[in-house]
């Protein structure tokens, strides 16, 4: 009976403990937002990507590619200055030379010194025109088309293409790129995620394990989707983050993580793009952008609120608890297409325009302060860790 | 030891007979044994209106979670509908992409007739007075049998010519290509000759699918070969193409839950002449019946060179068979050949007699379904242009309003699931004199939306 006390005594400490590492670990939130839209400049509302190169913000919108710097639109690039098609899907910078590369509906650019030198399928290797993701590793351009997987030598000019002809695609409609070490990642729609070891040259893919479009048999089954709409690599807990339509998928070389609306606090299953680094995974989804706190399976999403102008934050507490915090500011639609990250802020590419995420230390504190004043004590639960079913 | 070895044995006794009378033989179960349901229940949700025999896993355990059975399965959340509308004023004309194979392509057969189905259409609604007074106008772009060759169609459909939706399709991999350009580009998609199934189950929403698709002829097929005529032992000729690859897929799953897995799965080319070799395989097989996924012009041959190799077997097939050269090439040797089609062509009902009399005036031709489903699909897709105005988020609004409500056009009564794919009944067509004959497929009731697709 002592012993049985004892026990319970422990468990009621370590309980407190974790609940109390839990709270410590409150996840950092995003206060304010400042929005680039038609109105500041934007030559169009819809912007499909972002990428952070330092201080300078490129964005690839439904008509053209734009610089932002020093808070405001620097450049607007369209066709008639050399891009090649209106439509920029995908943007990535070589950190060795600086130079600019770009995937859009007709082609892939390369932009340096100021001009753009094209390439297209019918003048190049490249597999298709329709190309959506873009990366840049050593001397290599990696490029997901519509039609498989193109790769450029900057230094021999040599184009290699995969497709289902050579590698194992179920399907080569390729989307998003994620370079990691030695692997590059691939999210193939209808062939899951691929993976390309580059040392060895070989691939290996990982499909959803129940074979079945309408269904997910079991939660952590493996791929939760075979349709993956983008892939981001974590160099922090060495993760891959796999965005489907059907939720999200991690997989950290042993073990699947899946999340979807039903068991978690992601704002919607319909993502279109995940961003992770650190603890956090970000879910650029149609409800709202969400983020992950991994170790302690928090969640908060963003939206804008039903009052104009204001935004909405809803953490998701590890033992399901919702709260929602406002801020005055808010993400320009829910609509998220694509983010990066520039130091503690973000990035958000919407289909309303482009925001700026910004933290504010005091801000978040006051927030969670007004949160804790509001909160029972019941609602803190310890870290979870994640069953698979 | 010997204690939990006579209880393993206990639990194996007991279990045992559960097992048998949920998953044993479909010939020997007991009615209503598969799966039970509570009468006053709501209907269960079921995707694509699945018979029992066909639900993945259905004997081992529930799914985590469903998709496609959901009013949100499609729900739009983008920004679409906030661009500035067209202004018919400042039109000549309200441009409507359409893409289908048409030249250079094995598939141009099934192409143009969609293509002159869309035309008809668009000439009606043009005689109507068009939109505000401005003509609708097709175009056309063609789907190349190069596939990726078509991949930027839909992007000059939008950027170069102003259109305001995308009608067509024949090979699913294009329509996939052009679906996920639209998902970022927005530009609505009526899908009216895809048998695909994949292309519906994207969760993407911008496409409304009205062709009956693979699930549907593979549900159809399977129920008949092995419910109706009990058969067991089926052999399967396809041809080597996404088309039949993709197409068989559902019948053969059908088939390998209900324990009738095909023996034997044989391939041919498109436009081969000689199938001896395929045959005397699935001859020395010793099949009960044999189904054909492919084309009328191969099928008709293999029908005769089958009997001619004396192999009697009743002999089923895909829609894309059901066409008059089918019977033109297979002759005598086409009697009692049951095959799934996307039309009944001998109703009599008036909606369907004077698309025919208007069609045969205009192309001197029979219409055949892909002309049928095309018309229909434009004729969705203006009333929602007129219904919207041109803007494209709207119309797509319109378009997502179907989701399980009926449509009544010239191919019948049409069935919009939670993905907006067509789930009503499939007919059969049997080859009886020389002749095709017509029936509506029975379907399993029980299910959302089996009232309105012929549920029994």
């Amino acid at each position: 009976m002592k012993s049985t006390a004892k026990k319970t005594l422990l468990a009621v400490i370590v309980l407190l403990a974790t609940t109390g590492f839990a709270w410590a670990q409150k996840p950092h939130l995003i206060t304010r937002w400042e929005n680039y839209t038609t109105a500041s400049g934007m030559p169009d509302a819809k912007v499909f990507c972002v990428t952070v190169d330092g201080s300078r913000v490129w964005a690839g919108t439904e008509d053209g590619l734009v610089l932002i710097e020093n808070g405001k639109v620097a450049k607007v690039f369209k066709p008639e200055d050399g891009l090649p098609h209106r439509a920029v899907m995908g943007i990535a910078v070589d950190k060795n030379t600086g130079d600019l590369w770009i995937a859009t509906f007709g082609g892939v650019s390369h932009f340096s010194g100021g001009h753009f030198e094209n390439f297209k399928n019918l003048t190049s290797g490249l597999l298709n025109d329709i190309c959506y993701g873009i990366a840049v590793v050593d001397q290599y351009v990696w490029v997901t088309t519509t039609a498989g997987v193109s790769r450029y030598n900057t230094y021999t000019g040599e184009w290699t293409n995969w497709s289902e002809k050579n590698a194992p695609f179920h399907e080569p409609w390729s989307y998003g790129v994620a370079p990691a070490g030695d692997k590059i990642y691939f999210a193939i729609w209808g062939g899951g995620l691929l993976e390309y070891d580059v040392k060895g040259n070989y691939w290996k893919p990982y499909t959803d394990p129940d074979e079945e479009m309408e269904m997910v048999l079991f939660r952590n089954q493996g791929l939760v989707h075979i349709i993956v709409s983008n892939v981001a690599w974590n160099p922090d807990t060495k993760m891959v983050w796999a965005s489907t339509y059907f939720g999200l998928s991690g997989y950290d070389g042993r073990n699947w993580h899946n999340y979807l609306t039903k068991d978690s606090g992601l704002a919607s299953d319909f993502i279109n793009a995940p961003k992770s680094r650190r603890n956090e995974v970000w879910a650029c989804t149609d409800k709202g952008l969400s983020m992950l706190d991994y170790p302690t399976n928090t969640w908060v999403s963003y939206r804008p609120s039903q009052q104009k102008g204001q935004g909405e934050i809803e953490i998701t507490w590890p033992n399901g608890k919702k709260e929602k915090l406002a801020t005055p500011t808010a993400l320009a639609h829910n609509y998220i297409l694509n983010m990066d990250f520039q130091g503690e802020d973000i990035w958000v590419a919407t289909a309303q325009g482009l925001s700026h995420g910004i933290r504010e230390p005091q801000k978040e504190a006051q927030l969670y302060a007004n949160a804790r004043n509001h909160r029972s004590p019941g609602d803190l639960a310890p870290s979870h860790s994640q069953k698979g079913d | 030891m010997k204690k939990r070895f006579l209880s393993a044995l206990l639990l194996l006794a007991v279990a045992m007979p559960v097992a048998a009378q949920q998953y044993g033989d479909p010939d020997e179960t007991p009615k209503g044994a598969v799966i039970k349901r509570d009468e006053n229940a709501k209907p269960e949700q079921r995707y694509a209106n699945m018979p029992d025999e066909a639900v993945p896993y259905r004997r081992f355990t529930k799914p985590y979670y469903d998709w496609f059975v959901r009013e949100d399965t499609l729900q739009y959340n983008g920004a679409a509908d906030q661009r500035p509308n067209g202004d018919p004023a400042q039109l000549s004309e309200i441009a409507i992409g359409f893409m289908s194979p048409i030249e250079n392509n094995p598939e141009s057969i099934f192409g143009i007739p969609e293509l002159h189905g869309a035309q008809l259409a668009i000439e009606e609604a043009n005689a109507r007075g068009g939109y505000k007074g401005k003509p609708y106008a097709l175009k056309i772009h063609n789907e190349s049998a190069l596939w990726g060759a078509s991949s930027t169609e839909l992007v000059k459909m939008l950027f170069n010519e102003n259109c305001w939706a995308m009608v067509g399709c024949v090979d699913g991999q294009n329509c996939h290509i052009a679906l996920r350009v639209t998902l970022k580009l927005e530009v609505p998609i009526v899908d009216v000759g895809t048998t695909d199934r994949t292309v519906t189950e994207t969760r993407i929403q911008w496409l409304l699918h009205n062709f009956p698709d693979d699930r549907q002829q593979g549900y159809t097929l399977a129920d008949y070969v092995f419910k109706t005529l009990k058969l067991k032992h089926i052999g399967v000729l396809r041809t080597q193409t996404r088309y039949a690859r993709i197409g068989v897929g559902e019948f053969n799953a059908e088939a390998r839950r209900m324990g009738r897995q095909p023996i034997l799965e044989v391939k041919f080319e498109r436009g081969d002449k000689d199938f001896s070799h395929q045959l005397r395989m699935l001859r020395d097989a010793k099949l009960e019946g044999v189904v054909i996924w492919g084309e009328a012009a191969e099928a008709g041959l293999i029908l005769k060179q089958m009997r001619e190799m004396g192999m009697k077997q009743p002999v089923f097939g895909s829609s894309r068979i059901a066409y008059p050269q089918f019977l033109q090439i297979a002759g005598p040797a086409a009697e009692g050949v049951v095959l799934t089609s996307a039309l009944d062509p001998t109703r009599q009902d008036p909606k369907w007699q004077a698309f025919r009399e208007a069609y045969l005036q205009k192309f001197h031709e029979e219409p055949i379904d892909y002309a049928a489903y095309a018309y229909d699909g434009i004729n969705i897709l203006i009333a929602a242009i007129e219904k919207a105005g041109l803007n494209r988020g709207r119309i797509m609004d319109v378009l997502r309003d179907y989701q399980m409500k009926t449509y009544q056009g010239v191919t019948g009564t049409v069935y919009f699931d939670h993905t907006l794919n067509n789930i009503s009944p499939v007919n059969f067509a049997r080859v009886k004199d020389g002749k095709f004959e017509y029936w509506l497929a029975p379907r399993q009731a029980g299910h959302e939306g089996a009232a309105h697709t012929g549920g029994q």
